[in-house]
């Protein structure tokens, strides 16, 4: 097997890391966004639930929730596979810590343009959707490329649950092969690469949506 | 027979957690009307103004407008909103929009216009008020005094029965007062119903000369500034339309 061919195999594993990122993030993002959005609309008995949420999932090891999904929830029947698992396990942790990041956020939306909008006559729900989170996802930015690293860089969890991303070939690779220092190495470039083509993303749509003078209130 | 005021504020009162802010508050405001409250910062100016759009629930007392309840359970509040144009202190332009998104939303979203309908009438607003070159800025890119018009044709964008302006020089350059004093008298020619709190005397007085004075929390006296600052026969009210600013 030749250099090329452990490349190959290697970047058929960086696509399940991308893909178990990808899946992860998504759902933080959403769980994240539904939290903080409840959460701003307070209603009385939701609000304690999202507390016991955030505070739980936060407190959780990735590894412990993930094996407990995996190999705790066929005990009672509930065979779950294993990209499922990773989404029930980093991606719900994901969102506990993004609906953090979305709180503070939205703290930094100007009160009296709330205020103003209401003021309009627009409702809780319009001006939520049209003032309050277009303002708090720009301002969210950093604490959302933050998670979505962090999700990253827990991906490689996702080998021990059995899907073959990059850690896992590698791994294999090496055991077959005995190269593992190029191997690796080549593993902690595709890993860099693709935490590039992250930001790279990231600060497109930033950019693209970008308000000239704007700034946190 | 005296017309009916198209405002009517009756025996306002607003306790906020036990402290009396609004004590029993009296005022018309009739219809193509402008009317100046002045008061020293803490007597219940922007209270008062937030209790005709139920921004602040009152206490107890009534509020008509156009002759209809406007204080009480019942009310569409979201309706009554629409026709009260509200100028808020700081402008509260919304910071992510361009200007013209910020003038047509509400006619987009509570007007059901479409697009393209919503901005012409938003243009004409910003173009009223010398403001359409500037349609494609944000926020952050304009001027204090640029804000402010941009708060206004917001506000006129939506034909309210009354336009409502929270202390309109407290954010801007002192120098910029008589600017913004011709504004309000021009659009008072245009026929636009004002309301406009201020402590600024200067400002009130490049208005008009008939002015309310509130003070802890009720309507003290009423009259020109002229019989006020001068003949007034509390001490207290000739001092504070004798100075030049009330700040
Ligand atoms: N939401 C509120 N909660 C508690 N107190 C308030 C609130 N709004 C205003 N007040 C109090 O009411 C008084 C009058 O405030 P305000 O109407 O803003 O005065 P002005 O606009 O004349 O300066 C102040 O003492 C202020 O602290
Ligand atoms: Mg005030």
């Amino acid at each position: 097997m030749n250099f090329l061919d452990i490349l190959a195999l290697l970047a058929r594993g960086a696509g399940y890391t991308v893909l178990v990122t990808l899946a992860c993030s998504a759902t933080g993002l959403i769980v994240g966004l539904a939290i903080a959005t409840l959460r701003r609309l307070r209603l009385p008995v939701v609000l304690p639930l999202l507390d016991v949420y955030t505070y739980v999932f936060r407190g959780i090891p990735v590894l412990v929730l993930l094996f407990i999904v995996y190999f705790g929830l066929p005990g009672i029947g509930l065979k779950v596979p294993p990209l499922l698992s990773m989404v029930l396990s980093l991606g719900l942790i994901a969102g506990a810590y993004l609906a953090e990041v979305f709180r503070g956020a939205l703290e930094s939306v100007d009160a009296a343009e709330i205020l103003a909008a209401q003021a309009s006559g627009l409702g809780r729900l319009q001006v939520l959707a049209l003032i309050e989170l277009p303002q708090m996802l720009r301002f969210a930015v950093p604490g959302m490329v933050n998670e979505f690293t962090t999700v990253l860089k827990y991906s490689p969890f996702a080998y021990t649950v059995g899907l073959p991303e990059i850690t896992k070939q590698a791994t294999t690779l090496t055991a077959t092969t005995q190269r593992g220092l190029e191997i690796y190495l080549a593993v902690g470039l595709m890993y860099f690469a693709v935490f590039r083509i992250l930001l790279i993303a990231v600060r497109w749509i930033e950019r693209r949506y970008r308000v000239p003078g704007m700034v946190p209130a | 027979m005296s017309p009916v005021p198209l405002i009517q504020v009756r025996e306002l009162v607003k306790d906020f957690d036990g402290q009396r802010v609004l004590a029993g508050v009296n005022l018309d405001i009739m219809e193509g009307g402008i009317k100046v409250v002045m008061g020293p910062s803490g007597c219940g100016k922007s209270t008062l103004l937030r209790c005709l759009n139920r921004l602040v629930e009152p206490t107890s007392g009534t509020i008509h407008l156009r002759g209809q309840l406007v204080t009480g359970a019942g009310v569409d509040v979201r309706a009554l909103r629409q026709g009260i144009g509200f100028v808020f202190q700081q402008f509260a332009l919304y910071r992510h929009l361009t200007v013209l998104d910020n003038v047509s939303l509400a006619l987009r979203k509570l007007r059901g216009m479409r697009r393209l309908e919503a901005e012409q009438k938003a243009m004409y607003e910003l173009a009223r008020l010398d403001m359409a070159a500037h349609r494609d800025k944000y926020p952050g890119q304009i001027s204090g005094g640029q804000k402010q018009r941009v708060a206004l044709a917001r506000a006129l964008a939506m034909d309210p029965a009354v336009v409502v302006m929270d202390e309109p020089t407290s954010a801007l350059d002192p120098l910029l007062t008589r600017e913004v004093a011709q504004l309000i008298q021009r659009l008072h020619g245009e026929k636009v119903t004002l309301l406009c709190v201020t402590h600024d005397v200067l400002l009130a007085r490049s208005i008009t000369e008939q002015v309310v004075f509130l003070d802890r929390g009720v309507v003290r006296a009423e009259g020109s500034i002229e019989h006020l600052s001068s003949a007034h026969p509390d001490a207290l009210i000739r001092d504070f339309f004798g100075r030049e600013s009330g700040a």
